[in-house]
């Protein structure tokens, strides 16, 4: 229970951050302040500090001072304490629904793949290939040139370049061969099973026979696959933010903070540190949590009464 | 033809009296050579390759920088640090051309005895070759600059056969090249003192050579380019020295420029000793590091080149002058200047023209307060220009490349935008894409961040190019013109200076100064933000740093010993 | 089996051509990355840019052009470069072929071992303090940017502590084996371990799920009866089955590995891999060059899958090709 204890902890303090930025710290992350002051033990500093021979500016580091700069400032003298709350936000949503919908489209097409085989897999499988070998930077190159113009139409639906479904759904996309090919191996080999057969040899009709003898054995497979996902897609936003697809300057997103954290590396290591530790600690607590409910589906882990 | 020297020189006026004088001073004439500091292999540090090595093609600072070594045209820029840097000097010719019918003709006579790296001699069929081949190869700049010769219209038309009749005439037995002009051209001699004017060997490709190097007469030669790996530049075994004015010798035995490192590791590298000189421009945060423990090996130059945000006339809501006085009061250029990297870097600018050059005058418009010099940004004021436009609420997409400090400087516009009543979004592209995009009409660019880097010291090169009707294009992705500038009248007065300037250029450059007065105050196309200045970070092993304001930093002029 | 590799080629040539296909479309779809404004220069007239334009055949209609780049691709093999003018793309993906191999081979034997040790020690100490511990350090590897994680690397070995602890890393960059072996593998070292932590820790977690899941199974239950050690159960029943995960997943990562994803940790590392020429051609959109790394890489993904298949049949005999 200590995982659900961390991502509790984790996604409440993110929902706070409108909180914590107007009563707590008194900044907006999201305007510049380049030119802005804050007083640190009495002394009125700038945010954004020249080197005293004129060549280099760098920003604050971390006061440790919850109420001010807690981890210091990032480049454009915004708070990077307030900005990661804020972009826990951002990220634990895009990370979890493409992770979401991630697995659940490759549960569905990596199982069809691996019970029906013949046509159906070999289509399917070369859907795998294609979306797998595909240039995912050359699409969000081009897709973000394309928003900038126009924005894209879709029938009814208009996406525009910051909208969070573009990220969500082309990472989610982009991952899904990652997810099916091992579902589907297991379900090769499981439709070999004797108790497969046997359900197929008594006349079970397919779709029965999926979703009560396959899915339940390849859930445990899944449940696994799910914080590893979110995990990954986190930071493959990161890159897509870069790439100007999804999260927009100045909305944060943990991937946008580690961006804007490089270029800072050698002086002001923190802004890259702390959103990559919140990435971790969500994958993390999301894992152990993944192995709770791993255990709870699985009704053979209890019967051995371990874990 | 001393008059014509005057135009070409930067901006202090009274340098006639120096570039004529053939003077004993070396510091100011040339370099004048150790030998006991020959030898060695510089290792130059590039994070990717600049393109085609062509020097007919290519229009990188990356690769000009070395073209000045390696190649030779009829007269080049001085080579020496300091001001002088601007001088019009003769190279391959054997003194500066004789001037006649109004301006209109250009008779030079070429050096004898000068060979190429292929161990081929210089002839005047070479220079004439070299000319038609600018057109056969589509230069950049063969409908804007060498337009002004006679017979280029027939060459623009059908390039692949194109003589120059009329415009080009050698004559062998007198060794002479004489070029035939459509209309005086102040600016001639700079266009082919540039890369572009070099000369080739006549049989020479007459496509683009690419990755292919192409024989030149300059103290180095190209022996091979990677463009994945390295370029890779030898002693030229051909090269003795005519005038250490135009082509000085060098000092390297090799000259080695590496591709494929990130930034960061490049000036690790130098720091570690294991690279001679990082290209790309510095990342801000090894700044502080590198000025205050490698102070000595860390070189700041002025440079005349401008970082702008220009803002589209003709679209909303930039085509209400309002809106732009508007947003050139919001600004803080010393925001922008700190996001650059510090005051040293530097200095923010009120005016098209950088200080320091030709025609520049000294005046600062929309600011707190008035007086020449910039202090800081008057808010209450935009916002106040803002109601009174009508374009409050306005979206407004702002247009940068996506490199950390274009980035960090349009967050800044963004957030100065929006706090004046705009709904302003960031837009990066990459740098491959950003340039052009922003020049297409059809792209709907409302406002961007961009750079312009003169070609040669000449008022012009600014005013004429980025605001003049004849730079814009709409429609097309090669419409350098960015704001959409156009209008008659200032274009009759650049048409009057240009005119001037051969008669009379200090007259001309004080029209120039009132053109760019009279565009930024009435119109103000542009916020001018700052004119950087150039840094270059070499390793503690070599010396005799020498910086030209045409050509930045000689490679060829470090030792290693 | 001849039926398979025959179905499997012709597999690979649909999904290479779907792919080029698509690339092509989505290149010349994009507005503002016509090569022809980039090559012809900053000031070119209209006239210039229509030269340009009809030099590089850019304003003959899509399908001409694409004909004509994949003859100049595959047929003729001389297809050259938009940005760097008369280079051939086909040898600049074979000189960088031979690094990306190194740096995945290596790499992938480290994840390998590492990966499927972690996970054999947590799954047989599963519920022990050593369990959370392995999977806590794996999760924590692969949440870290590959950029990121290249980055703090060279900051550590090349700057901060150069002088001291690492003064024996040489500068990033690529030595060939054929010049000297040791200092092939010691410019290679830090970029193996990069890239080897990117991926361990995902065999290992998955490892350990199929691990403990198999241990659950019938066959165990009936082997432990049998008193066969739990030692040998894991190592030589469960292990196998749980493989095939692992199996689909490495297929997957080195095929695409080989084929140039990993260009974060070249670029980081300096090495002139397929990697990092598709990342400088994307920067500077540089079709010819981005079409054939694509190529590359498609081919060998698919490769990688297709002897996943084949090896699916040795792992479970029970399963018949696809």
């Amino acid at each position: 229970m200590a995982g659900l204890a961390v991502l509790v902890f984790v996604v409440t303090i993110c929902l706070l951050a409108p909180v914590y930025a107007s009563h707590i710290a008194h900044v907006n992350p999201f305007t510049s302040n380049v030119q802005g002051t804050t007083t640190i033990h009495g002394k009125v500093v700038a945010v954004l500090q020249t080197n005293t021979l004129g060549i280099g500016v760098t920003p604050i580091g971390p006061t440790w001072d919850l109420s001010h700069y807690f981890l210091g400032a990032d480049n454009q003298g915004r708070d990077v304490f307030a900005r990661l709350l804020y972009g826990g936000r951002t990220s634990l949503l895009i990370g979890s629904l493409s992770a979401l919908i991630c697995v659940v489209v490759a549960s569905l097409l990596g199982v069809i793949a691996g019970y029906f085989g013949g046509v159906v897999d070999w289509i399917l499988s070369r859907i795998f290939d294609i979306v797998w070998a595909f240039p995912i930077y050359l699409l969000a190159i081009s897709l973000s040139v394309v928003l900038l113009t126009s924005g894209l139409n879709l029938g009814p639906i208009h996406i525009g370049p910051g909208s969070m479904m573009l990220p969500i759904l082309i990472i989610a996309m982009v991952f899904v061969p990652y997810v099916a090919r091992p579902l589907r191996g297991i379900v090769l080999s499981l439709r070999e099973r004797e108790f497969i057969q046997a359900a197929i040899g008594s006349g079970a009709s397919d779709a029965r026979i999926i979703l009560k003898e396959i899915l339940p054995n390849v859930t445990p497979s899944i449940i696994v696959f799910f914080p590893l996902m979110v995990a990954f897609n986190m930071l493959t936003e990161s890159a897509l933010s870069f790439l100007s697809i999804g999260v927009q300057p100045p909305n944060a997103s943990w991937g946008t903070i580690i961006n804007d954290g490089l270029g800072l590396l050698y002086t002001r290591p923190w802004v890259a540190m702390a959103p990559g530790i919140m990435i971790v600690i969500t994958a993390g607590s999301l894992n152990i949590l993944g192995d709770g409910a791993r255990d709870a589906f699985d009704p053979k882990a209890k019967l051995r009464g371990s874990i | 033809m001393k008059v014509l020297l005057a135009t070409l020189t930067a901006a202090a006026g009274a340098l006639v009296s120096a570039t004529a004088s053939v003077a004993a001073n070396s510091s100011n004439t040339a370099f004048s050579y150790q030998k006991a500091h020959a030898g060695g292999t510089l290792k130059l540090l590039a994070s990717t390759a600049g393109g085609t090595l062509d020097p007919q093609v290519n229009y990188t600072l990356q690769y000009w920088q070395l073209y000045q070594a390696t190649y030779d045209g009829l007269v080049t820029f001085r080579k020496v640090s300091g001001a002088h840097s601007f001088d019009i000097v003769p190279d391959l010719a054997t003194a500066m051309p004789k001037v006649s019918n109004g301006g209109k003709t250009y008779t030079f006579t070429l050096r004898k005895g000068i060979k190429f790296s292929n161990g081929a001699p210089v002839t005047v069929k070479d220079v004439q070759a070299s000319m038609q081949r600018l057109f056969k190869v589509s230069n950049p700049n063969a409908g804007t600059w060498y337009n002004s010769i006679v017979g280029s219209a027939a060459c623009l038309k059908t390039p692949a056969t194109c003589t120059l009749s009329g415009g080009v005439v050698v004559n062998a037995a007198t060794n002479t090249v004489t070029f035939n002009l459509v209309a005086p051209d102040p600016e001639f001699l700079d266009q082919l003192a540039v890369p572009f004017g070099a000369v080739l060997p006549a049989n020479a490709p007459a496509k683009d050579a690419g990755t292919t190097p192409i024989p030149g007469t300059g103290a180095y030669a190209f022996s091979k380019y990677d463009p994945n790996r390295q370029l890779t530049m030898v002693r030229n075994k051909y090269f003795k020295v005519w005038s250490a004015a135009a082509q000085p010798q060098g000092y390297p035995n090799e000259i080695d420029m590496v591709f494929g490192s990130t930034v960061e590791s490049e000036v690790t590298a130098v720091v570690n000793g294991q690279g001679d000189w990082v290209f790309d421009p510095l990342p801000s945060d090894r700044l502080s590091e590198l000025s205050t423990k490698y102070a000595s090996q860390l070189h700041v130059n002025p440079l005349t080149a401008v970082w702008y945000l220009p803002m589209n006339t003709n679209l909303a809501p930039f085509n209400n002058v309002l809106a732009r006085e508007a947003v050139n009061y919001a600004i803080d250029k010393n925001a922008a200047v700190k996001l650059f990297g510090g005051t040293q870097l530097a200095q923010p600018v009120c005016t098209i023209l950088p200080p320091g050059f030709p025609g520049h005058q000294n005046f600062c418009a929309f600011q707190k307060g008035t007086g020449s010099k910039y202090v800081g940004p008057d808010l209450a004021k935009a916002k106040a220009l803002v109601a009174k436009s009508g374009t409050k609420g306005m979206a407004v997409g702002i247009v940068v490349t996506n490199d950390t400090v274009n980035m960090a400087v349009g967050q800044y516009v963004q957030s100065v935008l929006n706090s004046i009543g705009y709904k302003a979004t960031l837009k990066p592209l990459s740098a491959n894409i950003q340039f052009n995009y922003i020049q297409n009409t059809k792209n709907k660019v409302q406002i961007s961040l961009t750079q312009w880097y003169q070609d040669y010291p000449a008022a012009s090169d600014f005013l004429k190019v980025l605001l003049s009707c004849s730079g814009f294009h709409p429609g097309s992705d090669n419409s350098i013109n960015i704001a959409g500038f156009c209008n008659k009248a200032i274009d009759a007065k650049m048409a009057q200076a240009e005119k001037l300037s051969i008669t009379n250029p200090p007259a001309a450059n004080v029209l120039w100064g009132q053109v760019d007065k009279q565009i930024m105050t009435t119109q103000a196309p542009w916020v001018p933000l700052f004119t950087p200045k150039q840094i270059d970070f070499i390793s503690s092993r070599v010396g005799n740093y020498q910086f030209s304001r045409q050509f930045y930093m000689y490679v060829d002029q470090l030792w290693l010993k | 089996m001849f039926s398979f590799v025959v179905r499997r080629v012709i597999s690979a040539v649909l999904v290479m051509f779907a792919i080029s296909v698509l690339v092509f479309l989505i290149f010349f779809a994009t507005p503002g990355v016509d090569p022809a404004a980039r090559i012809a220069g900053r000031s070119a007239t209209p006239q210039v840019l229509a030269q340009v334009k009809h030099e590089f055949g850019l304003d003959r209609p899509l399908p001409v052009r694409y004909a004509l780049m994949m003859e100049h691709l595959f047929i003729k093999q001389d297809l050259t470069s938009y940005v760097n003018i008369g280079d051939p793309v086909v040898p600049q993906i074979m000189a960088a072929a031979p690094v990306t191999i190194s740096l995945v081979l290596g790499a992938s034997v480290i994840w390998l071992l590492v990966g499927v040790a972690g996970g054999v020690v947590a799954a047989a100490n599963r519920g022990k303090f050593i369990d959370p511990l392995i999977m806590f350090l794996g999760i924590a590897a692969i949440s870290v940017p590959a950029y990121w994680l290249g980055e703090v690397v060279n900051l550590i070995t090349q700057s901060k502590l150069h002088s001291s602890v690492f003064s024996w890393v040489p500068q990033s960059g690529y030595v060939s084996p054929s010049v000297s072996i040791g200092q092939w593998a010691l410019h290679l070292l830090f970029p193996w371990l990069t890239l080897a932590a990117l991926y361990a820790g995902i065999y290992a977690r998955v490892l350990r799920a199929e691990l403990v899941n198999a241990l659950n199974e019938d066959y165990v239950r009936t082997a432990r009866a049998k008193g066969l050690s739990e030692r040998r159960i894991l190592l030589r029943h469960a292990l196998r089955c749980s493989l095939i995960s692992i199996v689909s997943l490495f297929g997957l990562d080195f095929g695409a590995l080989i084929g140039g994803a990993a260009l974060l940790t070249e670029v980081v590392f300096g090495l002139p891999g397929v990697g990092q020429l598709t990342y400088t051609s994307l920067q500077n959109l540089d079709l010819p060059v981005i079409m054939g790394c694509v190529m590359y890489g498609a081919f060998f993904v698919v490769l990688a899958n297709m002897v996943v298949d084949i090896l699916y049949g040795f792992l479970d005999p029970r399963v018949r090709l696809a």
